[in-house]
C-alpha cells in the first residue's frame, strides 16, 4: 500500500502535479488505485479539493475517505487545444473534460477526462464511473459511461 | 454570528461619491508592442495620467499596481517615476476593481491623498506564436507560480468558464447565437474605438464558423491578449473639485464571492461571485438600472456577459439571449438597451483587448467626463460595471458624474 511511499518518492512519481500536505493522501490514494476525498470527522462533511481543514465547520479532524467514484457528469467541454499529456492528442480529436458530481454528497465534484465513450455521449448527465488510466506511469483517476446506463 | 448575518438592505458605506477618478492614461493596446517592455508600457501610461490630471511627482504619494503578469510591482513603479514622497502602496490581484477598491480605502482612510493607480498587460509566451519566440517573455508566469505544466484536465480560471458555459447550455437551452450576440455587440464597438486592436466587421456567419478552441467556446468567445497599459489618479471629491469642472466619483464599488469558490466546486449558476456584488451594489449604492446610461459587462469570456447581464436584473437567469435580441439596435449592429444604454461601448476585452477590467473603468470615465468622441453616450451621467467572472474576481462599480 502507497502509505509506505514516503513523501519524496510521492514527489517524484508525480512530478507534474504541486503535492503538499493538505493533498498527498490524493496522490498517495492514486498510487492504490483508490480515490480518496476527505471527510469531516466531526460534521460528516465530503471536501475537494482537499484542505487542511473542514470549511464548514473548521474541524481539523478530516479524514481521506474512499469514494465510489460513481457520479453523473455536471460539466462538459472539449478541447481542441491545451496542456500536453501523454495519450492527449488534439490532432486526432477534441479530448472531454467533464466535472462529474460524485454519489457521496450533493456539490461534490471531481474533474477528469472520461474514456470508453464516443464523443457524443459525454454530456451533462451521463452516469460515470471510475476507470484508472496511466499518466507519466502513474495511476490516474479518469471517468467511464457507466454500464448499462448509457 | 447573529447581527454580521443580518445585512440587508442600506449598508454602512461612508466612502459613497467621496473618492474621485480625475486622471486618466492609456497606451495604444496591440497585439505586439515591439521591443517594449510591460514597464515601459505602465510608465507611458502613468506619465500621461499624472498630466491628465495636471499633478506633477509630489502629489503622488500612493501608488497601486495590480499584480498582472509582469507588470512592475508598486516599489518598481515609485523607483521608475521617482515619486518622491509615498505613503501607501500596495499590489492587489487581478481584476481591476480591486486596484480601484484598494486605492480609494486608501485615500478615504487618509493613508495618502492621491494615488497612482496603473495596470499593465503583456502577452504571455502561450498566448501568441510572436510572444512565444520573445525570449523576454520567457520567465513571465501567470501568478508569477510554480512552472508546474498544466494538465489538460485542469480547472483553472479560464477553462472553467467553459465548463460552466456548458451547464449554462444545459440548464437553459441557450443557443451558440446567444454567445455569438456579445461577440458582435462588442466587436461593432470596437469599430468606433480607434485604441482596440479588433476593428474588422464581424456577422453572426463569422462567430459560427470560428474556430472552437474548447467546446463549447470558440476562438470569439475568449478575450484577444494584447500588450498596453492603463493608468488612473484618484483623490478625494472634495479636492477633485477643485482640481477639475468634470470629476467622476465612485459612487459605490464592491467585490463579491461565496465561500466554495474553488472552480468546478461552485454552488451553481444561481450563486456565485455576482451575485454577491450585485446584493453589495444595491446596498451600498442608491443608483441602479434606470439610472443607468452606461452598462459595463466584463467579457474576458461571453458567459461571463451573459451572467452579468441576467444577474444585475437586466432580464431573468437565462434571459440574456432574448433579452440582447429584444434591444438590438439592427443599425448599428449591437445592444442598445431601451434603445439608449450601450454595452461596453468601447468594444470590450472581445475586441478592444484583453484588459481584465481597466478598459471597462477608462471608458465608464471617458463616457462621464463627456470625452468619448463618436462613441460619445448622450448626456452620459452614471456608469455600471460588472466586473470579474464567477469565481474569486467577481466586482462591480457604479461611477458618476457629479
Ligand atoms: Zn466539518
Amino acid at each position: 500500500m502507497a502509505e509506505s511511499v514516503s513523501d519524496a518518492a510521492l514527489v517524484e512519481r508525480f512530478p507534474w502535479v504541486q503535492i503538499d500536505h493538505d493533498n498527498k493522501h490524493l496522490f498517495r490514494g492514486w498510487l492504490d488505485r483508490r480515490l480518496l476525498i476527505q471527510r469531516c470527522q466531526d460534521c460528516g462533511r465530503f471536501q475537494h479539493p482537499p484542505k487542511p481543514i473542514c470549511p464548514a465547520c473548521w474541524s481539523s479532524r478530516i479524514e481521506p475517505t474512499p469514494v465510489s467514484g460513481r457520479g453523473v457528469v455536471h460539466l462538459a467541454m472539449f478541447l481542441r487545444q491545451g496542456a500536453p499529456a501523454p495519450g492527449v492528442d488534439y490532432e486526432k480529436g477534441p479530448h472531454p473534460v467533464v466535472t462529474v458530481e460524485l454519489e457521496e454528497q450533493p456539490g461534490l465534484r471531481f474533474t477528469s477526462t472520461v474514456v470508453d465513450a464516443p464523443l457524443a455521449d459525454i454530456r451533462i448527465g451521463l452516469p460515470v464511473e471510475l476507470a484508472w488510466i496511466d499518466r507519466y506511469g502513474a495511476p490516474f483517476p479518469a471517468f467511464r459511461p457507466r454500464a448499462g446506463e448509457r | 454570528m447573529a447581527a454580521a448575518s443580518a445585512r440587508s438592505g442600506a449598508a454602512r458605506y461612508p466612502i459613497r461619491d467621496q473618492i474621485a477618478i480625475v486622471g486618466l492614461g492609456s497606451t495604444e493596446f496591440s497585439r505586439d508592442a515591439g521591443g517594449r517592455s510591460p514597464a515601459s508600457l505602465a510608465c507611458e501610461a502613468s506619465i500621461a495620467a499624472i498630466h491628465d490630471a495636471g499633478l506633477s511627482k509630489a502629489d503622488i504619494d500612493g501608488v497601486v499596481g495590480v499584480l498582472e503578469p509582469g507588470a512592475p510591482r508598486a516599489n518598481q513603479m515609485a523607483a521608475l517615476l521617482e515619486l518622491p514622497n509615498v505613503t501607501h502602496h500596495g499590489g492587489p490581484m487581478p481584476v481591476a476593481m480591486f486596484g480601484l477598491i484598494d486605492a480609494m480605502t486608501a485615500i478615504f482612510s487618509g493613508q495618502c491623498d492621491t494615488v497612482l493607480l496603473y495596470y499593465a498587460f503583456t502577452r504571455l509566451p502561450w498566448n501568441s506564436r510572436s510572444a512565444a519566440q520573445d525570449p523576454f517573455r520567457r520567465y513571465v508566469m501567470m501568478g508569477g507560480g510554480t512552472a508546474k505544466p498544466p494538465m489538460p484536465e485542469s480547472m483553472d480560471p479560464s477553462a472553467a468558464y467553459t465548463a460552466w458555459a456548458s451547464r449554462y447550455i444545459h440548464e437553459f437551452g441557450a443557443k451558440r447565437e446567444d454567445f455569438g450576440r456579445i461577440a458582435l455587440n462588442m466587436r461593432a464597438n470596437a469599430l468606433r474605438n480607434p485604441k482596440a486592436v479588433m476593428r474588422t466587421p464581424l456577422s453572426m456567419e463569422q462567430y459560427l464558423a470560428a474556430r472552437m478552441i474548447r467546446d463549447p467556446l470558440c476562438m470569439l468567445d475568449m478575450d484577444v491578449p494584447v500588450d498596453g497599459a492603463d493608468a488612473f489618479i484618484l483623490t478625494t471629491t472634495e479636492r477633485a473639485k477643485r482640481m477639475t469642472k468634470n470629476p467622476v466619483v465612485v459612487h459605490a464599488a464592491t467585490a463579491g464571492m461565496v465561500g466554495r469558490n474553488d472552480e468546478d466546486q461552485l454552488p451553481s449558476l444561481a450563486r456565485h461571485g455576482q451575485h454577491v456584488v450585485v446584493e453589495s451594489l444595491r446596498a451600498r449604492g442608491e443608483l441602479w438600472l434606470d439610472d443607468v446610461d452606461v452598462f459595463f459587462p466584463y467579457d474576458g469570456f461571453s458567459i461571463i456577459t451573459l451572467g452579468w447581464i441576467e444577474n444585475m436584473g437586466y432580464c431573468k437567469p437565462g434571459g440574456a439571449g432574448r433579452f440582447m435580441q429584444e434591444h438590438w439596435d439592427e443599425k448599428s449592429g449591437r445592444v442598445l438597451i431601451d434603445g439608449r444604454v450601450p454595452m461596453n461601448p468601447h468594444g470590450g476585452s472581445l475586441s478592444e483587448g484583453a484588459s481584465r477590467g481597466t478598459g471597462h473603468l477608462r471608458e465608464a470615465v471617458t463616457q462621464l467626463r463627456g470625452e468619448a468622441g463618436a462613441r460619445q453616450v448622450e448626456n452620459a451621467r452614471t456608469a455600471l460595471i460588472g466586473c470579474g467572472g464567477f469565481f474569486f474576481n467577481s466586482q462591480g462599480a457604479i461611477l458618476r458624474r457629479i
